[in-house]
């Protein structure tokens, strides 16, 4: 057992970047640039490197003072006991199901970019059959998850720099279009600026697989800050550099030239080049599907072996001993999400869960000091409590302006997040309420609520109803007036 | 009390079948399968609304059926 943690501060670099650098890049910079803040997009890049920054020196305290499996599951439930934890994990499962989902579509869309370079009919065959290629990529990535098979991280993240170096340097040769990268001082420019930040910022979010490997790091009060600062900057100069070239080579107008990146890279290194990035945005969302359904399987398993969900998730499977309950659970969810195709949605829906966990962890950390001051902590944020209340409002701030822009695909993503907070504290509630008179208000609540739906219902029938749906809506409005009747009356005397 | 419990199964049944068809019925607004937004004339703008009423809807459908049919089950 003594042995487990082996890796050193350059082990800890590289497992940080590779749980950053993915399939991300290759699709979230698309929307960002022809749809969004154009240029500025490279600004909110930084902004993010700089909010990812701030979070991170939370994390660095927190994985430090607790080096326990589990990541944030365990720093909110340090701070603030089994509800919040609950919300957390299930968040980051959320953020990873959506990640999941949309490496799977970027998955088709590099392979359609891939076939186009050499054989554009089968493009055409790819981007037509493209639920039944994710359909496909799941079923493969599950029975490879359920056999156990491990990835190659530090190959590929080996690879990926490559690639990035070899566009870099032959950009040198092709003469940049110079454009504005800094936001006007508008309002209107403002609120568009941390609209794309808040896109683009699950670029940044995968380097929390260094703080979830940190039981396996040496002396992890030293190693695990220095790696996540260390990691933070290189990738922020790295996504810094290729989006400023990317920007300088294609027109925020040539929307239906095709990815961002892939353009760029076309366009620098010729066929060669997009043949090259097209295979690298495959060998990415294939390993980040594989990432997600692990990391959605790991945190669905320490939630059932916590007692919040069914103890099935836990079972093993008899030959590999791996779970495949929960790995066929996970996949479910993806396969869902990555068949509907809707990029937009899933950018910002990825990035919703994942900044609501990053606002969770800053509150945690403030909590922490003050109920357990005198924890060990070989690590300290810097200026605190300044660091975690900025944390907290950057991802409070980047949660809420894409949705004040009226931006549709953030409005539906957020009113997803929420409905899943919802439906999280309707579970939590069930699984844990232990006292009948507890379970009682609770079925009086739900009663009253559908008693006032169904009301409405048929009150609202005649005013909004099409007449195709008049006689349904009435009936449905029935229905929840007897069903809150029931559960209304019955509880109530059972708490009397 | 054979009466109430049927009335209690029969009741929950039906609410957990309104939840669900709401359920999809929200999906399949959200994706535009089968163009049910022209199929019922409903207004663009409006949408992110009646999402969030058809889930909310759907949510507490669900969860109230599931509490009628537990209560007819134990009853037997």
């Amino acid at each position: 057992m003594g042995n487990e943690k082996k890796y050193g501060l350059s082990s800890a670099i590289i497992m940080g970047l590779g749980g950053a650098i993915g399939f991300e890049i290759f699709v979230l910079l698309n929307y960002a640039y022809f749809d969004l803040a154009g240029p500025s997009m490279i600004s909110a890049l930084l902004f993010c490197g700089v909010i990812n920054l701030i979070t991170m020196l939370s994390y660095s305290e927190l994985s430090a003072a607790l080096p326990e499996v589990g990541g944030e599951y365990t720093y909110t439930k340090a701070a603030f006991g089994g509800f919040i934890s609950f919300m957390a994990g299930c968040l980051r499962w959320l953020a990873s199901v959506f990640g999941g989902a949309l490496a799977a579509v970027v998955f088709v869309e590099q392979l359609g970019v891939l076939f186009s370079v050499f054989a554009p009919p089968i493009q055409d065959l790819i981007l037509a059959n493209a639920a039944l290629l994710i359909v496909g990529l799941v079923i493969v990535l599950v029975f490879l998850a359920i056999r156990g098979v491990e990835e190659a991280t530090t190959l590929i993240v080996a690879a990926f720099l490559a690639i990035f170096v070899i566009f870099l340097a032959m950009s040198l040769n092709y003469t940049l279009t110079p454009r504005n990268i800094v936001p006007e001082a508008s309002g209107s420019s403002l609120a568009v600026f941390f609209a794309t930040a808040a896109y683009i910022f699950p670029m940044f979010v995968g380097m929390r697989a260094l703080v979830a490997g940190a039981p396996q790091i040496k002396n992890p009060g030293k190693n695990v800050p220095r790696a996540l600062m260390i990691t933070t900057a290189l990738l922020t100069v790295v996504y810094f550099l290729v989006a400023f070239v990317s920007v300088g080579v294609v027109n925020p107008s040539e929307v239906d030239a095709g990815p961002l990146l892939n353009v760029a890279a076309s366009r620098i290194m010729g066929p060669v080049g997009a043949m090259l990035f097209a295979l690298a945005g495959i060998f990415a969302s294939v390993s980040s599907v594989g990432t997600a359904m692990s990391v959605q399987s790991s945190i669905l398993g320490g939630m059932s072996r916590d007692g919040y969900l069914p103890k099935a998730l836990l079972s093993a499977h008899k030959r590999f001993g791996t779970r495949y309950i929960a790995i066929i659970a996970s996949s479910l969810f993806v396969l869902f999400f990555g068949t509907s195709g809707a990029v937009v949605f899933l950018g910002y829906a990825a990035s919703f869960g994942s900044l609501l966990v990053f606002a969770l962890v800053n509150l945690s950390l403030i909590q922490l000091r003050r109920k357990m001051p005198r924890l060990d902590r070989p690590f300290r944020a810097p200026f605190y409590p300044f660091t975690p209340i900025a944390g907290v409002v950057m991802s409070v701030l980047l949660l809420t302006i894409p949705v004040v822009l009226r931006d549709v695909n953030a409005e539906s993503a957020l009113l997803s997040s929420l409905g899943m907070v919802a439906v999280v504290l309707v579970t939590y509630y069930l699984r844990m309420v232990k006292r009948e008179v507890d379970f009682n208000r609770l079925r009086v609540a739900v009663g009253g609520v559908c008693l006032g739906a169904g009301l409405t219902l048929i009150v609202l029938a005649p005013a909004i109803a099409p007449p195709a749906m008049f006689i349904i809506m009435v009936l449905a409005g029935l229905v929840s007036i007897i069903a809150g009747i029931l559960n209304f009356l019955v509880s109530a005397r059972k708490i009397d | 009390m054979k009466i109430r419990r049927l009335v209690t199964t029969v009741t929950g049944v039906a609410q957990e079948a309104i939840g669900l068809l709401s359920a999809v019925l929200a999906v399949l607004l959200f994706f535009g399968v089968l163009e049910v937004q022209a199929v019922f004339n409903l207004p663009a703008d409006f949408m992110p609304l009646y999402l969030l009423i058809l889930v909310a809807f759907s949510l507490f459908s669900i969860v109230s059926g599931a509490f009628l049919i537990r209560e007819g089950r134990e009853t037997t």
